[in-house]
């Protein structure tokens, strides 16, 4: 909280002379000399800056490439080989703009871009702190999210639904289920009497931070506010913010009931169980979790020094006095006029945090790098008329995140090859003007997915309960962890959904997860980072769910005895990589798999641990170890999770 | 449970042998001139406090990188004690609060606090330590008598008996003093050393955690990287079989398989890296590299078949109960990870939350800890390692000098306590032999030289060359640092 505590008392100081307050105006299209390599609007913005700087476009990516780059950007999946021929077979000007929009409209692309905003949301499966029990009913809101951004709901009604779809006159079911977003934060359920109000005091400000951070790019939350000292101005306005939050009470409602599945699972989990109490299966949830206001809401006052117990004078609820002035629909100010008046076409911070969230998902960075901070200690636009561009291109498409993102997909600068250019390079050498894509680590989730998808173990199905894949063997003769309240496995097709499903945990996050720099859930997060470890690559080669992607794969490649090795190898590496290997790649691969094979000829024991196969016979089976071998190595190459 | 003390089969000897030659031999020689070429070896610098999420970063893993000044420690042995140990029974001697058992707390004490624990002040007690204190060493500090090999350090020791922090319940607390913020999200001090100052190992996390029993209450936030990359977090060490989650190779793959298949895996990344240029190839061509020799050198590092049985005597290794074994074998691994350049190594042991029956629990308690870091302290020393590496012993807050709402006695306890506690350094460039800080006669306010939290984090990296004001990390719009706003060296501390 200090940081937004301290962010207040700096605009105030300098109100309205930052770049993000100003009023959002369609800017004019610069002038280029390389105006043939613009596609859209986009592109003469990037143009104009690279060429001031002596620079230019880098070439188009080749086909191959593009297809992979969106379908990673934005369904989160490798393009099958099939989806590739077609792509390349369609010579057809509008190509490109007929993949994206059917790419835009796979619903796979809500399963992609909602993570991105549960990272926002802060989402988790349990309730963090000591116990951090399961949170069964978190998943509704997390489909909310899936659904909202498949249909393309408008942006406006995306942030009031979320903000106070509790308080809309007659609010529907999924309105309320929208507002869950305040309940994503850690709740300490335990503890000690004492503490409760600390807590619920805690909680209130917390969502106060986090909605400042999401949607206006006003640094989040932290604590500690009773070490600074600030003064009574700036003190004010943050608890005038505050005030919305402070009254609101958790709530549960009744959800649609499950599919019958989940309740004949539960059945049968319950039947087979015999642990202790303390781990016994739950009943599948039918509850949603939103929040309500009392009808008379508390008094707030200022928290000196940040400490609630410190009571100052009494104040209202209001927002901020250098950004557009609020209208109350009563007497006094509630979470619904907040809500609005964040998704008011005169607010000039939402949608230009909104737009460049956007953007930073197809480029790897925003044209602020500092997405959560778009205020005076955030970093300065390397594009700033771009991004009001695109902020009043999200406003003109009707608050349409689709639209939004099909403009950029659909520009010149998107569709620049990422291969480095030595003498653009040294000018531009952290690639701020956009003089090539940027090739990217794909995100925790999207890692496994990819295996998955590859190794055709995928399992498709949207939505639903959270669900707990492999953990990597050992973890659980983890003596340390003996008491952690690890979900035991599912079984079945649950063991091998998209990484969106896998149960959060938020003192223990699924571990493959955590190596790949997955969002911490505690604290609301607008990037990731990307980070190479060696932890890394053991995950990769070693761990229990990616090795069975590589077997699974193997057996794939063994099932076309009849095809010539160099063959299975090449389409194998298309299906994974997008793309044909040259001849030293296929040579690479075809002399690994004749070593493999023939050092497995002599390794039987070995090569059934490896296929997991015992019924084969010696010949059979060593090609099977060796073409397992073969998909383990592509499985790990730094380009199969990288987007390029 | 303690890790290993058992001899490995003949396989697993077969198998290091050969991953050691490998790892040594001319894949990595190539391996090392192509990233040298690619002018990704690591170039010491400043400390970089860019938070920049995009790209490869910086990776611990690589770099070694300059302090801010000449520091006095080179890698630290945090023993993290977790639940609150009782400051009055170990660590700060109160005669007059003996002389006073059985009386109830003046209300000057307690003053107008608001937020106790579960104390309820009329029927809490005054007690005074269950166990006599002894002087130790030249220097003549007054510690526990449960705690004679410790003590007989105590000529390295400094005890600081005038902490205090913020927080009084167990999981705000741990973070607070792990991570100096009460709240998740924050790094963990040993992530912030490690983001400093890189490390010294190519074959080993630089940061290590060990734990014997439960985990602690805020569990890996106590060792996390909070919004560092996640390279510079601690990685935790099984206490049973491999040391390292996926560490051994998969059902079936021959060490010369996987060999083979690494060798793939680089020959085709490194074609890759001379067409696209981007040098977050070699890193995770490196990457690999490291993680294969992970492979060798951790079930080497828990193999302590090599250790003289005088000094797994020493350290109490194979003792009958479980928990003693097991906390002295993390002591032993500890000593083994710092000699093999590991930056930081935590190891936790969570049994000190004694709100009843502190009496027996504490002495079961100081009989797991006392021999082994008393032999740690001794093994560190005549290896001459303790002048360059920092051991602590601490914890996130102390004991209320009154029992918990009872009578004093054999059964009673004692709550949770903010305001006063102790906890100690050694080697490291720390000037031991001394008592710093006092708390009033009752041992309950922290009333001379007192040192918060923040203070303690300040010197802790003051002791590795860093300063707690420059060491900053970019987040959400603003500098972090380990101290937030605070922070103030004590100076006392330094030799």
């Amino acid at each position: 909280m200090p940081t937004l505590l301290a962010m207040l008392l700096t605009v105030s100081q300098i109100a309205g002379d930052h770049w993000s307050f100003r009023p959002i105006e369609r800017p004019a299209l610069p002038a280029v000399k390389d105006a043939a390599r613009a596609r859209n609007a986009v592109d003469p913005f990037v143009l104009a800056r690279l060429e001031r700087a002596g620079l230019d476009l880098a070439p188009p990516a080749s086909r191959e490439t593009l297809i992979r780059r969106l379908s990673l950007d934005l369904l989160g999946l490798p393009p099958s080989p099939e989806e590739i021929d077609a792509f390349l077979a369609d010579t057809a000007p509008d190509a490109v703009e007929r993949l994206v929009d059917r790419l835009l409209a796979s619903p796979h692309f809500g399963e992609r871009w909602g993570r991105h905003w549960l990272d926002l949301a802060r989402y988790a499966d349990s309730n963090g702190y000591e116990d951090d029990r399961s949170r069964p009913d978190a998943w509704r809101y997390r489909d909310w999210v899936v659904d909202a951004v498949n249909a393309d709901q408008p942006f406006d009604r995306f942030t009031v639904e979320q903000i106070a779809g509790d308080l809309i006159p007659d609010a529907t079911y999924s309105q309320r289920v929208a507002t869950g977003f305040h309940r994503m934060c850690p709740s300490n359920e335990a503890g000690n009497p004492a503490v409760a109000e600390e807590y619920r005091v805690r909680t209130a400000k917390d969502r106060a931070n986090t909605v400042g951070a999401v949607w206006l790019g006003l640094t989040v939350a932290c604590a500690q506010c009773h070490e600074h000292k600030y003064d009574p101005v700036s003190q004010e306005e943050y608890y005038r913010l505050f005030a919305f939050f402070n009254g609101a009470v958790d709530v549960q409602i009744d959800a649609p009931p499950l599919p019958r599945e989940y309740q004949e699972a539960y059945e049968r989990a319950r039947e087979a169980f015999s642990g202790t109490d303390n781990n016994a299966p739950l009943p599948p949830s039918t509850k949603a979790l939103t929040i309500a206001d009392p009808p008379e809401p508390p008094p707030t006052h200022v928290h000196v020094r940040g400490d609630f117990l410190e009571q100052g004078p009494e104040v209202a609820a209001g927002t901020p006095a250098f950004l557009p002035e609020l209208s109350a629909r009563g007497s006094r100010a509630d979470r619904l006029d907040l809500a609005r008046w964040i998704a008011a076409p005169a607010n000039p911070l939402t949608r230009r945090v909104a737009a460049n969230h956007v953007w930073q998902h197809l480029f790897g960075r925003g044209i602020v790098k500092t997405s959560e901070d778009l205020g005076t200690q955030g970093s300065p636009p390397t594009h700033p008329k771009l991004l009001d561009l695109l902020a009043d291109e999200l406003l003109e498409s009707g608050w349409s995140r689709k639209r939004l993102a099909r403009l950029i997909v659909t520009s010149a600068t998107y569709r620049q090859s990422s291969r480095k250019r030595p003498r653009a390079d040294a000018t531009d050498p952290e690639n701020r003007l956009l003089h090539r894509q940027n090739r990217l680590r794909v995100e925790a989730e999207i890692v496994r997915d990819l295996a998955l998808a590859a190794s055709g173990l995928l399992v498709w199905r949207l939505g639903g309960p959270s669900v707990q894949p492999r953990l990597p063997a050992g973890l659980a003769d983890m003596e340390v962890l003996r008491n952690e309240r690890f979900r035991d496995e599912d079984e079945g097709s649950d063991l091998y959904r998209r990484g969106l499903y896998t149960n959060v945990q938020r003192t223990f996050l699924f571990p493959a997860f955590e190596t790949f720099d997955v969002a911490d859930p505690n604290v609301s997060c607008s990037r990731r980072h990307q980070s190479t470890t060696p932890i890394q690559a053991l995950t990769l080669l070693n761990e229990r769910g990616f090795f069975e992607c590589a077997r699974a794969l193997g057996h794939r490649m063994a099932r076309r005895p009849d095809a010539d090795p160099s063959r299975v190898i090449r389409e194998t590496f298309r299906r994974c990589l997008g793309r044909w290997p040259d001849d030293d790649e296929t040579h690479v691969l075809g002399s690994l798999f004749e070593e493999l094979r023939a050092l497995y000829r002599g390794e039987l024991v070995a090569a059934q641990a490896v296929s997991g196969d015992r019924s084969a016979d010696a010949a059979e089976v060593a090609d099977l170890a060796a073409w397992i071998g073969v998909a383990r190595t592509i499985l790990n190459l730094e380009e199969f999770i990288t987007r390029e | 449970m303690g890790t290993v003390g058992h001899p490995h089969d003949d396989a697993t000897a077969t198998r290091r042998r050969f991953l050691t030659s490998a790892a040594s031999g001319l894949g990595s020689m190539a391996l090392g001139s192509l990233l040298a070429g690619e002018g990704v070896l690591p170039a010491t610098g400043d400390v970089v406090t860019d938070g920049g999420v995009t790209g490869g970063g910086a990776s611990p893993e690589r770099a070694t990188r300059k302090p801010h000044f000449e520091p006095t420690a080179r890698r630290a042995i945090f023993i993290y004690l977790a639940g609150g140990i009782s400051q009055i029974e170990l660590l700060d001697p109160k005669p007059r609060l003996t002389e006073l058992t059985g009386k109830p707390l003046p209300q000057s004490f307690a003053g107008n606090e608001k937020r106790l624990s579960f104390l309820k002040l009329d029927s809490a007690r005054l007690m005074g330590s269950r166990f006599g204190f002894r002087r130790y060493g030249e220097c003549g500090m007054e510690l526990s008598e449960l705690l004679p090999s410790i003590g007989s350090r105590a000529d390295d020791i400094a005890v600081i008996r005038s902490m205090h922090t913020d927080e009084f319940d167990h999981g705000p607390a741990e973070m607070f003093f792990s991570t100096g913020d009460e709240q998740p999200g924050r790094p963990s001090a040993g992530a912030w050393i490690v983001y400093g100052l890189g490390t010294e190992t190519r074959d080993l996390p630089a940061y290590v955690v060990l734990m014997t029993g439960r985990a602690p209450v805020a569990r890996s936030i106590n060792w996390g990287s909070g919004f560092l990359p996640a390279s510079n977090g601690g990685v935790l060490f099984r206490s049973r079989g491999e040391p390292l989650l996926n560490l051994a190779n998969p059902p079936g793959v021959l060490d010369v398989a996987q060999r083979r298949q690494l060798d793939a895996v680089r020959a085709l990344d490194r074609r890759r890296l001379e067409r696209v240029g981007d040098r977050a190839i070699a890193e995770r061509v490196e990457a690999y590299e490291l993680a294969f020799r992970m492979q060798a050198a951790a079930p080497e590092l828990v193999d302590l078949a090599g250790e003289p049985p005088e000094t797994l005597e020493a350290y109490g290794v194979g003792r009958d109960d479980e928990e003693e074994h097991g906390f002295a074998t993390n002591c032993l691994l500890a000593r083994r990870l710092v000699e093999r350049g590991v930056r930081f190594v935590s190891i936790f042991q969570r049994r000190w939350d004694h709100h009843s029956g502190l009496e027996e629990k504490i002495q079961k308690n100081c009989r797991v800890i006392d021999q082994p870091i008393g032999a740690l302290l001794g093994d560190l020393k005549e290896r001459g390692l303790l002048d360059s590496t920092l051991v602590v012993c601490g914890t996130e807050f102390g004991r209320t000098p009154v029992t918990q709402n009872s009578e004093p006695g054999r059964d009673a306890g004692r709550d949770h306590h903010r305001f006063a506690y102790s906890v100690w350094l050694a080697g490291g460039g720390v000037r031991g032999g001394q008592a710093i800080g006092k708390t009033d006669e009752l041992g309950w306010h922290a009333v001379e030289d007192r040192v918060h939290v923040h203070d303690f984090h300040a010197t802790l990296l003051h002791l590795f060359g860093l300063d707690h004001l420059k060491l900053t990390y970019r987040f959400k719009g603003l500098d972090f640092r380990l101290t937030d706003q605070g922070g103030r060296v004590v100076s006392r501390v330094l030799g």
